[in-house]
């Protein structure tokens, strides 16, 4: 059974205000005053002296991974939220690679899911291990640059953060097990944003309560055995609303990421199970859920059952 | 939430005739004809969004704070049902 062996993470320091987006996206004083009383979003991790690859770096570093377990790694796995991330012919995940004598492994990204490819990484890289020598590893990759306007602000809906994790992820294992995963996609949002941003938003509490109820009683278990979900830090107010349709109280929701980091992209999961697990939130035989939706030329509506 | 039997029918029409002033400052365009059953996402075409800055002007306009905890999308499905959630989801006074 797909276990996360560890975690590491990477948040920089500098944050820039809601506010500073005003300007290029024509936001009116209003509209900030919702994002900040109702969404929750309030700054944004950016680090404006790191290239994507020292980014994706610091996080691979924070895992201090020993010359034993390097070499296990038979996969390195980059999952992403855009389909393009650097100008040709740059690689930031053969970079890395590089930089952490990571060269023997195969390494490709995952997308296509949007801001849900990082559960489809963690999947995918289970089920390679699989077939794989028991002892091999899997190292997923999550964080992005929000360079242009689009990955920096997402219309009505979120704001982009920059940060990275890298999961450590293995075939089996004593903690952190993967019970359960469920992708929907929904292909008729592949289109452009305005055209189908009213039906996006008329649905997606209903798909994702979905997808974390469905995840949940493919793992055997109920609502009510699960001690926490770690969101996607998309806004506070879609997971309210997500709460109420599906009956789970918002309090077990870890969403305090939002309003400080914003949206790290397929990251959120990661830096979200560090910050559980440095606060206790989690107990050793605790059922929890990540969930993310993500949507841009299609759209995904993802969970993942754990145990910790 | 508030049972809806309870509200204050002139408090009600009160939120439903402010938010059918607010309308056209919202929406950032004329609006003639809104009623209580205008529906909000079908016949204006709010988003998400929009509902809530109608709910933060209206905040400013009644000069009371609305409890946004239960609110789900289906208040905002016309004039009337969002006014019946404003009315039974006003904070008390400070």
């Amino acid at each position: 059974m797909t276990a996360l062996a560890a975690i590491g993470t990477y948040v920089p320091p500098d944050r820039v205000p809601i506010e500073s987006l005003a300007d290029e996206f024509e936001l009116t004083p209003m509209q900030l005053r919702v994002f900040r009383r109702y969404h929750k979003l309030g700054s944004a991790a950016q680090a404006p002296d790191l290239s994507l690859t020292e980014l994706l770096g610091l996080a691979v570093a924070d895992l201090r991974l020993t010359t034993e377990q390097t070499a296990r790694i038979r996969y390195v796995l980059y999952a992403r939220t855009f389909p393009g991330v650097a100008p040709y012919p740059f690689n930031p995940l053969h970079e890395v690679c590089r930089t952490f004598g990571l060269q023997h492994a195969t390494a490709f990204a995952v997308g296509h899911h949007a801001c849900a490819s990082g559960l489809l990484a963690v999947d995918l890289a289970g089920r390679l291990l699989a077939s794989a020598d028991p002892s091999a590893l899997a190292l997923v990759l999550t964080g992005e640059k929000a360079f242009t306007g689009e990955a920096r602000f997402v219309p009505e809906t979120s704001m982009f953060g920059e940060g990275a994790a890298a999961c450590l992820v293995s075939a089996a294992g004593p903690r952190d097990r993967q019970l359960s995963y469920v992708a929907d996609l929904r292909g008729e949002f592949d289109g452009e944003l305005e055209e189908v941003a009213g039906e996006f938003q008329r649905i997606y509490h209903d798909a994702l309560g979905a997808a974390v109820t469905s995840a949940v009683e493919r793992a055997g278990l109920t609502l009510s055995d699960i001690a926490l979900i770690l969101p996607h830090n998309v806004n506070v107010v879609a997971w309210q609303r997500v709460c109420k349709r599906i009956g789970y109280p918002l309090d077990q929701v870890l969403l305090d990421h939002v309003a400080d980091y914003g949206h790290v992209f397929c990251a959120d999961a990661f830096l979200n199970h560090r910050t559980a697990v440095q606060r206790s939130l989690l107990r050793p035989g605790d059922h929890y859920v990540i969930a993310a939706a993500g949507a841009g030329r299609g759209a995904t509506f993802s969970a993942m059952v754990f145990t910790h | 939430m508030s049972d809806t039997t309870t509200i204050d029918p002139d408090l009600r029409q009160q939120v439903v005739d402010t938010i059918c002033e607010l309308l056209p400052r919202v929406l950032k365009r004329e609006v003639t004809g809104a009623s209580e059953t205008t529906t909000l996402m079908d016949d204006l075409g709010m988003s998400s969004t929009t509902g809530l800055e109608l709910v933060l002007e209206l905040e400013d306009k009644l000069e009371r704070e609305i409890s946004v905890e239960d609110m789900g999308r289906d208040n905002f499905e016309t004039v009337g049902s969002l006014a019946d959630y404003v009315a039974g989801n006003l904070l008390p006074e400070e």
